[in-house]
């Protein structure tokens, strides 16, 4: 396994004890599942549903918070992947929760 | 900007003109698009066009090749890390599962006024709004003597297919200790990382079983993508293995001969035992005739990626104007995207948001030393413009390396999913 899907790995289970679930929360809410379709175009060039983690994770199907966090933390840096840092900086706080409520709501399968 | 307006590009002034551009929709037929190319462009948009709309828009794609393989990781089969089969792909995902109408014919002629694409086989489809997403076309005599004739003596290799697999058993093939040359093409082409991976490919493959073989780049460029990154790795996994000649150097290619092998310049003349030759590129041959080209390429409006010459025609990929992107399949995709949602808006009244474009190319060294570089990019009034970029750096842990490189299978399968599943 890669040290990036440790790295991911790592984050998800950070982010349930994390404060800045709170603030997910109220961003999800106000979330905009139809521009986050749109918005997810970009992610899906590389992410696909249905697969291991074979070099690229699968986000199909994830909770919502931890996608929140995860992106969160590639625009801050604290993650590590030149791709994701780089897709992360343009996105604002509704973009990224626009994103996780999308694909919050695809199966993993 | 409101988020309202950011979000919702345009869609009160695009649903108007749909009523006016679109006047199947008046007596409730379905509005039709037509799609021409079926790779990182074209099945991308016929894909998304078909699935977003949920069948209210009519979607065909007219494409030659019943088997389609990537241009991309063309290199990786070279090299061997790949199989052939393995970069091949159907259209049965975009017929069956997203009721896209797939025709496999050449498209070879556009009635602009009569918004009709005609066929090689003398039939006609009739579009509402039209993508052309053909690729290049190779402009042979850009460099002097190559030709389709001699293709076979010195493969391109630059269109998939069959001549890469030419010449990977050319290079095989090649006598012990003997000479490879690569003509790398002039800018603007497809793939700019493209050619020094080719050539880190087959030296992998010398390395291996010809160890003592030399590789001659006789570049009209003087510098090219990457170059920092792929000279650093061809002095660590392939020393003395590598020569690469700049136009300064060599003056200039003045006539290649492909019976003799023999490469001219004003500083030598080369000869090779098998050889690359990459000539100048052009826009897709249906681009020329749909009249969308000013020059070898054709230029688009960035926002929509509609032609600057037909508001009817929209052109992605390789073939259009998109400067600051790269001609890379990820290009083509991104491209595609944002093409697609501006066209279902248009034709359906569907909400249109604002592009975002992006790209990333990875390139494979040697054995799990992959790099890469990517930028995202934004819609300007003339051009896409880079909104920020990256690049790997030299000196990277072979940890990152490996990395990079498993990235990019993972990439290669998305993708591909994302354009044919």
């Amino acid at each position: 396994m890669s040290r990036f899907i440790l790295t991911f790995m790592a984050a998800i289970s950070i982010s349930v004890a994390s404060i800045q679930c709170v603030q997910a929360e109220n961003l999800i809410k106000n979330a905009d599942i139809a521009y986050g379709e749109y918005l997810a175009g970009e992610c899906v060039t590389c992410h696909r549903s249905g697969a291991a983690n074979d070099g690229i994770p699968n986000i199909s199907g994830m909770d919502a918070d931890s996608f929140v966090y995860i992106l969160q933390s590639y625009r801050s840096k604290e993650l590590e992947n030149k791709v994701m840092q780089l897709v992360a900086s343009r996105l604002d706080d509704e973009q990224i929760a626009s994103l996780a409520v999308y694909f919050a709501s695809l199966s993993s399968k | 900007m409101s988020n309202f307006s950011r979000r919702q590009f345009a869609t009160g002034l695009a649903f108007g003109t749909a009523i006016l551009a679109a006047p199947s929709l008046a007596f409730g037929a379905r509005p039709r698009v037509v799609v021409v190319g079926g790779g990182a462009g074209g099945a991308t948009a016929a894909r998304y066009i078909a699935k977003d709309s949920k069948g209210a828009v009519d979607v065909t794609l007219v494409e030659a090749s019943k088997r389609y393989y990537t241009c991309f990781y063309s290199n990786l089969y070279l090299g061997g890390f790949r199989n052939y089969a393995s970069i091949g792909h159907n259209y049965y995902g975009l017929a069956v599962n997203n009721g896209v109408n797939v025709v496999h014919e050449w498209a070879t002629s556009v009635d602009n006024g009569a918004k009709v694409l005609k066929l090689g086989s003398g039939g006609s489809i009739a579009y509402d709004k039209l993508v052309l997403s053909p690729g290049i076309s190779l402009k042979y005599d850009s460099v002097p003597n190559y030709s389709p004739e001699v293709q076979s003596r010195m493969p391109h290799a630059w269109t998939s297919g069959t001549q890469v697999q030419l010449l990977r058993n050319q290079v095989i093939n090649m006598k012990k200790g003997g000479t490879f040359v690569m003509v790398p093409p002039p800018n603007p082409y497809r793939c700019p990382p493209g050619p020094y991976e080719r050539v880190s490919m087959i030296a992998h493959l010398f390395k291996k079983s010809n160890p003592t073989a030399k590789i001659i780049i006789l570049d009209p460029k003087p510098k090219f993508s990457k170059m920092g990154l792929f000279t650093a790795g061809w002095e660590k996994h392939y020393p003395g293995m590598i020569e690469w000649i700049a136009p300064d150097t060599h003056g200039g290619l003045k006539s290649i001969n492909a019976q003799t092998m023999e490469f001219e310049t004003d500083l030598d003349t080369f000869k090779a035992d098998a050889a690359c030759v990459v000539p100048g590129q052009r826009a897709g041959t249906i681009a020329q005739s749909a009249g969308v080209t000013d020059g070898d390429w054709a230029p688009i409006i960035p926002a929509t990626m509609a032609s600057k010459a037909d508001p009817n025609i929209y052109v992605l990929g390789d073939a259009s104007v998109a400067s600051s992107m790269p001609k890379s399949g990820f290009s083509a995709n991104s491209q595609a995207k944002v093409a697609a949602n501006a066209i279902r808006g248009e034709l359906t009244g569907s909400r249109v948001f604002e592009p975002r474009f992006a790209n990333t190319c990875w390139s494979l060294i040697a054995t799990n030393d992959g790099v890469k570089v990517g930028a995202n990019y934004k819609a300007g009034a003339e051009k896409i413009d880079v909104v920020d970029k990256f690049i790997s750096q030299g000196g990277e842990s072979a940890d990152v390396r490996k990395a990079t490189y498993e990235e990019s299978e993972g990439w290669y399968k998305g993708i591909t999913t994302d354009m044919f599943s």
